[in-house]
């Protein structure tokens, strides 16, 4: 090989930041794979359409309604009123207004279960986080884990609806305080997972900050996990919520719920089949179409499944 | 194994124990009134009472009423009910109402362990084709729908379609324990094919399975002999776990049938404020429900032999 030859094959190349630039960031955005992924499933995005509406209509709903709900009084003449051009979903066992108070309840079920989903989901990723990252939190955790997990949840929900009575925050409250702990139980075990990882202690020795590799290096694992919850605790939390009313536990006597509703409902739906029928296809949509697009979505989001 | 099995019947011990005193505590803060029956609270004055209180015990100081309770239970003596049958033993109360509920549980149990498992096999059998889909729409729509609803659903096509009674009668058990059993039932079977079929899913991707098929076994075997088994192993864990499933769930079957169980007399004493009969109902559910985990391992355990919980303590 002559030395012309040499010089040709290493030929120095004059350095260029643009061209660094684009070898040195890749166009990889994560919530714009989440979502690209997410779109690909057009069942999901159906069911998320539908849920919006859903959720949006239960507004307008009520205000199209022809009765307010704080308005509505017992009416003798409409008894068990079948659906008709004025009492859209006829009326209840003392003849009031049906329309109003299932919209109502499908309102109040919403509200409560994204509330509880979303305090559930913050206490549940700063204790699990705290579990799987602090080595001596560990054993008390865990042993504060088992002996609350033990006990069926809905004693505790009694017990606090009895000592307390039954009301919108406490059982809000309530609901929270013992939901987070499948939630931490699942964050726990990832950040156990990966807080050893190679790169992340290569990380902890370059000297990124704890918070920089829990937020950058392992809160994206986490994202699926939480979405997936998320989307299990919604539909979780009102039905829970429908068996508790229907206990007489749950929400007061004064705020409609679907349990509620039902529970008026329950000796006289054999006969009057719209009693029944409108709340149960509406909470049913709500919480099967939340639960569909929550496990798509979770998929979506986890990064094993990004290119 | 031994000395494994005792340490975690005493750590259960404790847990019931601190379940029982948070219950007994939060019991505290209930108002006295409520030791008092509706015709004593009309008729006595407020100092008749308060010495009825002081001869009960119930104005010293919570500690001393708390040792005073440890002493009782371990008597086995579960104090008298106040409200829903003056002066009766709670005890008493609860035999009968036991007996139902755990007919009605032990029957749903069964019933949908055998048919669930069915379930996921047919699942596994048949992956990604008809019967596969049937069974997950079930599961999704089991899961995700609020059961009373479901119970509903199964109450109109019951009694309308099957000409099914909509009660519960102690006097005609037979035919109206049906939809009882059905609504609790439902949901374990979805449980049990939900994960019957992950597993065996999982099992059947290994490669002893892909040498068993080299071999030229037949699928049927594979499927029974060797995955079916393995897939049994994390299965059976769930199984008396499951009991606190169906606890939670009679909560609302006996209400909503008026069946005279556990459920229905606990919401009973809840809402009429009979502490006694609350503390044990709810001593009694949480003792089922570390039973059903505790056994849950043991049973794992002699299932599958290489399994070995030494640790103790660790979460599932």
């Amino acid at each position: 090989m002559s030395k012309l030859k040499q010089d040709e094959l290493f030929r120095v190349i004059e350095y260029s930041s643009e061209a660094a630039e684009r070898i040195g960031y890749s166009n990889y955005s994560y919530w714009k794979s989440v979502w690209h992924n997410f779109l690909k499933k057009k069942s999901a995005v159906v069911m998320a359409i539908i849920f919006v509406a859903v959720v949006i209509f239960s507004f307008v709903a009520l205000a199209i309604g022809k009765y307010q709900y704080s308005e509505l009084v017992s009416n003798t003449k409409l008894y068990f009123q079948k659906p008709n051009s004025e009492y859209w979903f006829g009326c209840d066992a003392i003849g009031r207004d049906y329309w109003c108070q299932v919209w109502y309840a499908a309102q109040v079920s919403i509200k409560l279960a994204l509330l509880v989903a979303v305090g559930e989901a913050i206490v549940g990723v700063v204790i699990g986080c705290l579990w799987g990252y602090v080595r001596w939190l560990d054993r008390p955790l865990t042993e504060i884990y088992n002996i609350i997990n033990n006990v069926p949840t809905i004693i505790y929900m009694t017990l606090v609806s009895m000592i307390w009575g039954p009301s919108f925050s406490h059982m809000a409250i309530a609901l929270i305080a013992t939901g987070w702990l499948v939630m931490a139980r699942n964050v726990r075990n990832i950040v156990l997972m990966y807080r050893d990882r190679e790169y992340n202690l290569a990380s902890r020795c370059l000297g990124t900050p704890v918070w920089r590799v829990l937020t950058k290096n392992v809160f994206p694992y986490l994202i699926s996990v939480v979405i997936l919850r998320l989307a299990l605790s919604i539909p979780g939390t009102i039905a829970t919520e429908t068996t508790l009313s229907y206990l007489g536990l749950g929400l007061g006597i004064d705020t409609p719920s679907l349990g509620l509703l039902l529970r008026d409902a329950r000796l006289h739906f054999l006969e009057y089949s719209h009693l029944l029928v409108f709340p149960a296809v509406i909470v049913s949509t709500i919480t099967l179409t939340f639960y569909l697009v929550g496990n798509a979505f979770s998929d979506a989001a986890d990064p094993r499944n990004h290119v | 194994m031994f000395k494994y099995t005792v340490k975690r019947l005493l750590q259960s011990l404790l847990t019931v124990l601190i379940v029982v005193t948070v219950v007994f505590l939060l019991m505290r803060l209930l108002p006295n009134d409520n030791y008092f029956t509706e015709d004593q609270q009309m008729k006595l004055n407020i100092e008749e009472r308060t010495e009825l209180l002081r001869q009960a015990g119930l104005l010293d100081p919570i500690p001393i009423q708390l040792f005073r309770y440890y002493g009782q239970l371990l008597r086995l003596d579960f104090g008298t009910s106040r409200r829903i049958q003056t002066g009766v033993a709670v005890m008493k109360i609860i035999e009968s109402k036991f007996t139902v509920s755990m007919r009605l549980g032990l029957t749903s149990m069964a019933i949908s362990l055998v048919i669930g498992v069915l379930l996921g096999v047919l699942q596994a059998r048949r992956k990604d084709r008809l019967p596969d889909h049937i069974v997950t729409a079930y599961t999704i729509f089991v899961n995700s729908v609020p059961h009373l609803v479901s119970y509903s659903l199964i109450l109109v096509f019951g009694a309308r379609v099957l000409q099914l009674p909509s009660m519960y009668s102690t006097r005609n058990v037979g035919k109206s324990i049906i939809l009882p059993i059905a609504c609790l039932a439902m949901g374990s079977i979805a449980h049990y094919a939900l994960w019957t079929r992950r597993y065996m899913v999982d099992e059947s991707t290994k490669d002893y399975i892909k040498l068993a098929r080299i071999k030229g076994m037949a699928q049927k075997d594979i499927m029974l002999k060797h995955v079916l088994k393995n897939a049994f192993v994390p299965l059976v864990q769930y199984i008396p776990a499951s009991i606190i499933m169906t606890v939670g769930g009679s909560l609302l079957v006996e209400r909503f049938f008026s069946v005279p169980g556990m459920g229905t007399l606990m919401t009973d004493a809840i809402n009429r404020y009979d502490t006694e009969v609350v503390q044990t109902c709810v001593m009694i559910y949480a003792a089922l429900g570390i039973i059903g985990v505790f056994l849950g391992d043991i049973a794992m355990m002699i299932v599958d032999p290489r399994i070995k919980l030494a640790g103790g303590g660790e979460t599932r």
